[in-house]
């Protein structure tokens, strides 16, 4: 279980990347789901004692980021969004190497390592240089460490931005068969509906809300999200488009007037909120 | 301390000879041709110090050398960032990875012994002291390239102050030539250099230097220094990002 209190951090004086955040995360996967600098990596970082917050608290199973940061390293595993595997080595070194780094000895982490990397599929390269490999593949070395540590908690920071929908799917149910309470955070919001039990949507280092995607969605029950050229009742302007909330029955009139009917995804409660998601 | 660790790393580098014997040639290639140069304009008197100075500047070369892959390493691969948040300490690291490093010296270090052999200039007296000082040149001298790689912003940075600070430890120490031939406030500026005591005590030890007092002065120096650099790379490199 995570819990956070007024959690805040400032980059020098400019950037205020999180702001008094304060949460609880006791689900199976929780999704922090947030466009590209919404603070999310920043969060993931202080979580994971790899940068200090500038103040609030918050804890881990019980253990305080600051004070028992030596617990949590015990614990928890982390994998920053950019790690890149250094291309030199083989997946095997690689999570070798990490696991070596996390206490395990030469012959224990060989065998978790091999258990790992037939899980996300890589078997076929395990001792190729990570040069060599695929970028999906490359990802999947660190999400085999994360496996292969067996923690009781994993954060995992953009587990498959830009990678193929195939690989993708790999990676969910590599994320899936995690023991511990898992952490992702991610700006695709149907990765966030197919793997999360909880959702922690953030934007400008603020939560918007937090729950389950059902209960996320409940304000939207039986509406469809329509796009319109034009300007519509309560519409909310995105871009060069107007997109506005009606009832299903409703949908079929605007059909007609040539708009774009879709079904209510994550990314409504953003628009919603008057987030701008090309902003 | 996590042993594990150091274990492994050292492991995994033995592991990737195949890509990295390029790098053992490079590292060395520089001594070797200093060597040559030094060797041929002095008509072979300066072959011998050429020949002491030059496993000292290796395992120097080495250390200081790893600013570039040590940024690498915290830069463009994040891994120092994957690393922070296990149960390796910042001192783990260093070791691992100057240890990693070391491996890489240890053929060049060898062809050294060789030439030293075939020079007559080798007893265990010689040997055991030579590798001491290279196992203390090397521990300064990366400790040296790990506080750099603290403070620098990005890759770009490394391979250049690398360079000067490897031409600085190898041929402004008297590492090729008598350190009698340079004033002692000159040799007493240079003492800030681990080299500096280093080829000093080597070069007094091999017999190619008269036995002066100074010689032996330089071995607490040596020791104090390395165990400076150390100490301060450790405790001032920022592990935790603030
Ligand atoms: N090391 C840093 N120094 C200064 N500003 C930073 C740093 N890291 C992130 N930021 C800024 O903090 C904000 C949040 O960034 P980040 O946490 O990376 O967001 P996200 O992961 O959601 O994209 C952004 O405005 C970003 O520019
Ligand atoms: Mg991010």
């Amino acid at each position: 279980m995570i819990e956070a209190r007024n959690l805040d951090k400032k980059y020098g004086n400019d950037t205020h990347a999180v702001r008094s955040i304060s949460f609880t995360l006791d689900k199976k996967i929780t999704s922090i789901i947030g466009q590209n600098g919404a603070g999310k990596t920043t969060l993931l970082r202080i979580l994971s004692t790899q940068l200090l917050p500038t103040s609030g608290t918050a804890s881990i199973n019980g253990y305080d980021i600051i004070k028992d940061a030596a617990r949590i390293r015990e614990i928890a595993v982390s994998i920053p969004q950019e790690s890149r595997p250094i291309y030199w080595f083989s997946p095997t070194i690689l999570i070798m190497l990490y696991l070596g780094a996390r206490g395990m000895g030469l012959r224990e982490s060989r065998r978790a390592a091999d258990k790992a990397i037939k899980k996300v599929g890589l078997w076929d390269s395990r001792d190729k240089m990570a040069a060599e490999l695929s970028g999906g593949m490359k990802r999947k070395i660190f999400v085999a460490m994360a496996l292969a540590s067996d923690a009781d908690i994993i954060f995992l920071d953009e587990p498959t931005t830009g990678l193929d929908p195939l690989s993708r799917i790999q990676i969910w149910s590599a994320i899936r068969s995690m023991k511990g309470q898992v952490i992702i955070t991610t700006h695709y919001m149907e990765e966030a509906q197919a793997l999360s039990d909880d959702v922690l949507m953030m934007n400008k280092g603020r939560v918007l809300s937090q729950g389950s995607v059902k209960e996320l969605l409940k304000p939207f029950e039986g509406m469809v999200r329509v796009e319109s050229k034009m300007r519509r009742r309560r519409s909310h302007k995105v871009g060069d488009t107007w997109i506005s909330y009606v009832k299903k029955g409703k949908a079929e009139s605007f059909v007609m007037e040539g708009d774009i009917i879709k079904s209510i995804t994550l990314d409504d409660l953003f628009i919603k909120e008057g987030v701008n998601l090309e902003s | 301390m996590n042993h594990n660790y150091i274990v492994m790393y050292i492991y995994a580098s033995l592991k990737s000879i195949s890509v990295n014997w390029m790098y053992i040639v490079s590292n060395l290639m520089f001594p070797v041709s200093l060597m040559i140069v030094v060797g041929i304009l002095s008509q072979g008197k300066l072959l011998p110090f050429a020949l002491v100075g030059g496993l000292i500047s290796i395992t120097a070369m080495s250390g200081v050398n790893s600013i570039a892959y040590l940024a690498s390493l915290r830069f463009d691969f994040l891994y120092r960032d994957l690393v922070v948040t296990t149960k390796t300490t910042k001192m783990d690291y260093m070791f691992a990875h100057l240890l990693g490093e070391f491996v890489w010296v240890v053929p060049s270090i060898a062809f050294y012994f060789i030439l030293d052999v075939i020079y007559g200039l080798l007893t265990p007296y010689t040997f055991l002291m030579t590798l001491l000082l290279a196992c203390m040149v090397s521990i300064s001298s990366y400790s040296i390239a790990f506080w750099i790689t603290s403070r620098i912003k990005h890759t770009r940075n490394a391979w250049p102050i690398g360079t000067v600070l490897s031409l600085l430890l190898i041929t402004v120490s008297p590492t090729f030539y008598p350190y009698t031939y340079l004033p002692k406030y000159i040799l007493d500026i240079l003492t800030i250099l681990p080299t500096t005591p280093a080829v000093v005590l080597a070069q007094g030890i091999f017999g190619l230097t008269p036995s002066l007092p100074i010689q032996w002065y330089m071995l607490p120096i040596l020791f104090v220094e390395t165990a400076a650099y150390l100490l301060i790379a450790v405790y001032t490199t920022q592990w935790v990002e603030k």
